[in-house]
Protein backbone atom coordinates (compact mmCIF):
# COMPACT_ATOMS: atom_id res chain seq x y z
CA UNK A 1 0.00 0.00 0.00
CA UNK A 2 2.03 2.86 -1.34
CA UNK A 3 0.47 6.30 -1.29
CA UNK A 4 1.85 9.80 -1.79
CA UNK A 5 4.42 10.66 0.89
CA UNK A 6 5.46 7.02 1.29
CA UNK A 7 9.21 6.53 1.33
CA UNK A 8 10.59 3.57 -0.61
CA UNK A 9 13.95 1.90 -0.91
CA UNK A 10 15.53 1.60 -4.32
CA UNK A 11 16.21 -1.94 -5.51
CA UNK A 12 18.63 -1.12 -8.33
CA UNK A 13 21.92 0.67 -9.06
CA UNK A 14 20.42 3.69 -10.81
CA UNK A 15 21.95 6.06 -8.27
CA UNK A 16 18.89 6.85 -6.18
CA UNK A 17 18.85 5.51 -2.66
CA UNK A 18 15.47 6.56 -1.36
CA UNK A 19 12.32 7.66 -3.11
CA UNK A 20 9.15 9.37 -1.96
CA UNK A 21 5.94 8.65 -3.79
CA UNK A 22 4.14 11.76 -4.98
CA UNK A 23 1.59 10.32 -7.40
CA UNK A 24 0.21 6.98 -8.52
CA UNK A 25 -0.19 6.55 -12.24
CA UNK A 26 -3.20 4.74 -13.64
CA UNK A 27 -6.33 6.49 -12.45
CA UNK A 28 -7.30 9.95 -11.37
CA UNK A 29 -8.18 9.24 -7.76
CA UNK A 30 -6.23 6.16 -6.95
CA UNK A 31 -5.44 5.78 -3.26
CA UNK A 32 -2.84 3.06 -3.07
CA UNK A 33 -0.28 1.46 -5.30
CA UNK A 34 0.76 -2.21 -5.05
CA UNK A 35 3.38 -4.44 -6.60
CA UNK A 36 3.69 -3.78 -10.34
CA UNK A 37 2.16 -0.30 -10.23
CA UNK A 38 4.01 2.72 -11.58
CA UNK A 39 4.39 5.77 -9.39
CA UNK A 40 5.88 9.21 -9.77
CA UNK A 41 8.48 9.76 -7.09
CA UNK A 42 10.98 12.26 -5.94
CA UNK A 43 14.49 11.23 -5.02
CA UNK A 44 15.05 11.89 -1.36
CA UNK A 45 18.52 10.45 -1.12
CA UNK A 46 21.00 9.76 -3.91
CA UNK A 47 24.40 8.16 -4.32
CA UNK A 48 27.03 10.86 -5.07
CA UNK A 49 28.53 11.16 -8.57
CA UNK A 50 25.68 9.36 -10.29
CA UNK A 51 23.35 10.61 -13.06
CA UNK A 52 20.36 10.78 -10.71
CA UNK A 53 20.37 13.52 -8.11
CA UNK A 54 18.45 14.45 -5.04
CA UNK A 55 15.01 16.09 -5.52
CA UNK A 56 14.80 14.86 -9.10
CA UNK A 57 11.40 13.56 -10.22
CA UNK A 58 11.39 10.06 -11.68
CA UNK A 59 9.04 7.21 -12.48
CA UNK A 60 9.40 3.97 -10.60
CA UNK A 61 7.73 0.59 -10.46
CA UNK A 62 7.01 -1.00 -7.10
CA UNK A 63 8.69 -4.39 -6.66
CA UNK A 64 8.30 -5.15 -2.96
CA UNK A 65 5.71 -4.16 -0.38
CA UNK A 66 5.20 -4.81 3.28
CA UNK A 67 1.54 -5.29 2.49
CA UNK A 68 0.80 -8.90 1.60
CA UNK A 69 0.53 -9.92 -2.02
CA UNK A 70 -2.12 -12.55 -2.67
CA UNK A 71 -1.91 -14.96 -5.56
CA UNK A 72 -4.74 -16.93 -7.14
CA UNK A 73 -3.22 -20.13 -5.80
CA UNK A 74 -3.79 -18.84 -2.27
CA UNK A 75 -0.14 -18.09 -1.67
CA UNK A 76 0.49 -14.96 0.37
CA UNK A 77 3.82 -13.18 0.03
CA UNK A 78 5.01 -10.45 2.27
CA UNK A 79 8.30 -8.57 2.18
CA UNK A 80 10.36 -6.77 4.73
CA UNK A 81 10.40 -3.37 3.01
CA UNK A 82 8.79 -1.20 0.37
CA UNK A 83 11.05 -1.03 -2.65
CA UNK A 84 10.87 0.31 -6.19
CA UNK A 85 12.97 0.28 -9.35
CA UNK A 86 13.54 3.52 -11.22
CA UNK A 87 12.29 3.28 -14.82
CA UNK A 88 12.06 5.54 -17.86
CA UNK A 89 8.89 6.39 -19.83
CA UNK A 90 9.06 3.10 -21.78
CA UNK A 91 9.29 0.99 -18.66
CA UNK A 92 12.95 -0.01 -18.95
CA UNK A 93 15.01 0.18 -15.76
CA UNK A 94 17.54 3.00 -15.53
CA UNK A 95 19.99 0.90 -13.60
CA UNK A 96 21.78 -2.21 -14.82
CA UNK A 97 21.36 -4.40 -11.76
CA UNK A 98 18.47 -5.35 -9.49
CA UNK A 99 18.88 -6.21 -5.81
CA UNK A 100 16.83 -8.54 -3.68
CA UNK A 101 13.99 -10.93 -4.34
CA UNK A 102 11.30 -9.92 -6.82
CA UNK A 103 7.83 -11.41 -7.36
CA UNK A 104 6.82 -13.14 -10.56
CA UNK A 105 3.85 -10.82 -11.03
CA UNK A 106 6.08 -8.14 -12.58
CA UNK A 107 6.37 -10.22 -15.73
CA UNK A 108 2.62 -9.94 -16.27
CA UNK A 109 2.92 -6.15 -16.09
CA UNK A 110 5.53 -6.23 -18.88
CA UNK A 111 8.56 -5.54 -16.74
CA UNK A 112 10.38 -8.55 -18.15
CA UNK A 113 13.72 -6.74 -18.14
CA UNK A 114 13.53 -6.24 -14.37
CA UNK A 115 12.52 -9.85 -13.81
CA UNK A 116 15.39 -11.13 -15.92
CA UNK A 117 17.90 -8.97 -14.06
CA UNK A 118 16.66 -10.01 -10.63
CA UNK A 119 18.85 -12.39 -8.62
CA UNK A 120 15.83 -14.20 -7.24
CA UNK A 121 12.29 -14.45 -8.57
CA UNK A 122 9.64 -15.73 -6.19
CA UNK B 1 -3.34 -37.01 -5.75
CA UNK B 2 -0.61 -36.04 -3.36
CA UNK B 3 -0.81 -32.55 -1.95
CA UNK B 4 2.49 -30.81 -1.69
CA UNK B 5 2.74 -29.61 1.88
CA UNK B 6 5.36 -27.39 3.44
CA UNK B 7 6.45 -26.96 7.02
CA UNK B 8 5.96 -23.92 9.22
CA UNK B 9 9.26 -22.30 10.10
CA UNK B 10 8.09 -21.51 13.58
CA UNK B 11 5.80 -24.30 14.79
CA UNK B 12 6.83 -27.05 12.36
CA UNK B 13 3.20 -27.68 11.41
CA UNK B 14 2.19 -28.87 7.96
CA UNK B 15 1.06 -26.15 5.56
CA UNK B 16 -1.36 -27.24 2.87
CA UNK B 17 -1.63 -25.28 -0.37
CA UNK B 18 -3.71 -22.16 0.00
CA UNK B 19 -2.78 -21.70 3.64
CA UNK B 20 0.01 -19.87 5.36
CA UNK B 21 1.95 -16.68 4.85
CA UNK B 22 5.29 -16.42 3.12
CA UNK B 23 7.54 -13.77 4.60
CA UNK B 24 10.64 -12.73 2.69
CA UNK B 25 13.30 -10.98 4.69
CA UNK B 26 15.58 -8.35 3.21
CA UNK B 27 18.35 -10.94 2.84
CA UNK B 28 15.84 -12.80 0.60
CA UNK B 29 15.44 -15.64 3.07
CA UNK B 30 11.97 -17.14 2.92
CA UNK B 31 9.97 -17.92 6.06
CA UNK B 32 6.70 -19.79 6.01
CA UNK B 33 4.15 -19.47 8.75
CA UNK B 34 1.06 -21.59 9.16
CA UNK B 35 -1.00 -18.87 10.84
CA UNK B 36 -0.86 -15.37 12.20
CA UNK B 37 0.04 -16.66 15.66
CA UNK B 38 3.28 -18.10 14.34
CA UNK B 39 3.91 -15.00 12.27
CA UNK B 40 3.33 -12.67 15.18
CA UNK B 41 5.49 -14.68 17.56
CA UNK B 42 8.26 -14.76 14.99
CA UNK B 43 8.16 -11.02 14.52
CA UNK B 44 8.05 -10.57 18.29
CA UNK B 45 11.26 -12.62 18.32
CA UNK B 46 9.91 -15.37 20.51
CA UNK B 47 11.99 -18.51 20.40
CA UNK B 48 10.03 -21.59 19.24
CA UNK B 49 12.29 -23.77 21.39
CA UNK B 50 10.77 -22.20 24.49
CA UNK B 51 7.13 -22.76 23.54
CA UNK B 52 5.81 -26.19 24.42
CA UNK B 53 3.47 -26.54 21.44
CA UNK B 54 6.12 -26.25 18.72
CA UNK B 55 7.83 -29.16 17.00
CA UNK B 56 11.25 -27.79 17.97
CA UNK B 57 10.42 -27.93 21.66
CA UNK B 58 8.96 -31.42 21.41
CA UNK B 59 12.05 -32.65 19.62
CA UNK B 60 14.35 -30.99 22.12
CA UNK B 61 12.55 -32.50 25.10
CA UNK B 62 12.18 -35.92 23.44
CA UNK B 63 8.41 -35.98 23.63
CA UNK B 64 7.78 -38.13 20.57
CA UNK B 65 10.74 -40.47 21.02
CA UNK B 66 8.76 -43.58 22.11
CA UNK B 67 6.96 -43.90 18.80
CA UNK B 68 10.18 -43.41 16.88
CA UNK B 69 12.06 -46.21 18.65
CA UNK B 70 9.23 -48.69 18.08
CA UNK B 71 9.28 -47.93 14.39
CA UNK B 72 13.03 -48.39 14.16
CA UNK B 73 13.09 -51.75 15.89
CA UNK B 74 10.46 -53.18 13.62
CA UNK B 75 12.34 -52.12 10.55
CA UNK B 76 15.61 -53.70 11.67
CA UNK B 77 14.09 -57.08 12.54
CA UNK B 78 12.15 -57.34 9.32
CA UNK B 79 15.22 -57.46 7.12
CA UNK B 80 15.97 -60.92 5.58
CA UNK B 81 19.11 -61.92 3.69
CA UNK B 82 18.23 -60.78 0.26
CA UNK B 83 21.56 -59.99 -1.34
CA UNK B 84 24.86 -61.70 -2.01
CA UNK B 85 27.77 -61.10 0.33
CA UNK B 86 31.43 -61.15 -0.69
CA UNK B 87 32.18 -64.86 -1.12
CA UNK B 88 28.64 -66.23 -1.10
CA UNK B 89 26.16 -65.60 -3.86
CA UNK B 90 22.46 -65.20 -3.18
CA UNK B 91 21.71 -68.76 -4.35
CA UNK B 92 24.16 -70.32 -1.95
CA UNK B 93 22.74 -68.37 0.95
CA UNK B 94 19.19 -69.32 0.03
CA UNK B 95 20.15 -73.01 -0.21
CA UNK B 96 21.76 -72.90 3.19
CA UNK B 97 18.72 -71.20 4.64
CA UNK B 98 16.41 -73.80 3.10
CA UNK B 99 18.40 -76.73 4.60
CA UNK B 100 16.88 -78.49 7.60
CA UNK B 101 18.62 -78.09 10.94
CA UNK B 102 19.38 -81.83 11.19
CA UNK B 103 21.27 -81.83 7.93
CA UNK B 104 23.24 -78.82 9.03
CA UNK B 105 24.04 -80.45 12.38
CA UNK B 106 25.18 -83.62 10.65
CA UNK B 107 27.42 -81.64 8.36
CA UNK B 108 28.88 -79.80 11.28
CA UNK B 109 29.55 -83.01 13.19
CA UNK B 110 31.23 -84.58 10.19
CA UNK B 111 33.44 -81.58 9.82
CA UNK B 112 34.35 -81.69 13.50
CA UNK B 113 35.19 -85.38 13.28
CA UNK B 114 37.42 -84.76 10.33
CA UNK B 115 39.26 -82.02 12.15
CA UNK B 116 39.72 -84.24 15.19
CA UNK B 117 41.10 -87.01 13.06
CA UNK B 118 43.50 -84.71 11.40
CA UNK B 119 44.73 -83.50 14.75
CA UNK B 120 45.16 -87.10 15.89
CA UNK B 121 47.17 -87.89 12.81
CA UNK B 122 49.51 -85.03 13.31
CA UNK B 123 49.87 -85.98 16.95
CA UNK B 124 50.75 -89.54 16.01
CA UNK B 125 53.31 -88.35 13.55
CA UNK B 126 54.86 -86.11 16.14
CA UNK B 127 54.97 -88.96 18.60
CA UNK B 128 56.65 -91.19 16.09
CA UNK B 129 59.18 -88.56 15.34
CA UNK B 130 59.92 -88.07 18.97
CA UNK B 131 60.37 -91.75 19.47
CA UNK B 132 62.72 -91.88 16.55
CA UNK B 133 64.79 -89.01 17.81
CA UNK B 134 64.91 -90.59 21.24
CA UNK B 135 66.04 -93.88 19.83
CA UNK B 136 68.75 -92.22 17.77
CA UNK B 137 70.09 -90.34 20.73
CA UNK B 138 69.98 -93.50 22.79
CA UNK B 139 71.97 -95.43 20.19
CA UNK B 140 74.59 -92.77 19.91
CA UNK B 141 74.91 -92.42 23.65
CA UNK B 142 75.69 -95.98 24.46
CA UNK B 143 75.20 -99.60 23.61
CA UNK B 144 73.01 -100.35 26.59
CA UNK B 145 69.83 -100.95 24.66
CA UNK B 146 70.91 -101.48 21.08
CA UNK B 147 68.96 -104.67 20.58
CA UNK B 148 65.60 -103.01 21.17
CA UNK B 149 66.36 -99.93 19.12
CA UNK B 150 68.25 -101.31 16.18
CA UNK B 151 65.51 -103.38 14.51
CA UNK B 152 63.19 -100.40 14.58
CA UNK B 153 65.89 -98.00 13.46
CA UNK B 154 66.01 -98.50 9.68
CA UNK B 155 62.28 -98.22 9.24
CA UNK B 156 61.93 -94.99 11.11
CA UNK B 157 65.30 -93.72 9.98
CA UNK B 158 64.23 -94.10 6.36
CA UNK B 159 61.36 -91.77 6.97
CA UNK B 160 63.65 -89.31 8.63
CA UNK B 161 66.10 -89.53 5.80
CA UNK B 162 63.49 -88.63 3.27
CA UNK B 163 62.74 -85.43 5.04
Amino acid sequence: MIQPQTHLNVADNSGARELMCIRIIGASNRRYAHIGDVIVAVIKEAVPNMPLEKSEIVRAVIVRTCKELKRDSGMIIRYDDNAAVVIDQEGNPKGTRIFGAIPRELRQFNFTKIVSLAPEVL
Amino acid sequence: MVLKTELCRFSGAKIYPGRGIRFIRSDSQVFLFVNSKCKRYFHNRLRPAKLTWTAVYRKQHKKDIAAETVKKRRRTTKKPYSRSIVGATLEVIQKKRAEKPEVRDAAREAALREIKERIKKTKDEKKAKKAEVMSKTKTSKGGNVPKGAVPKGPKLGGGGGKR
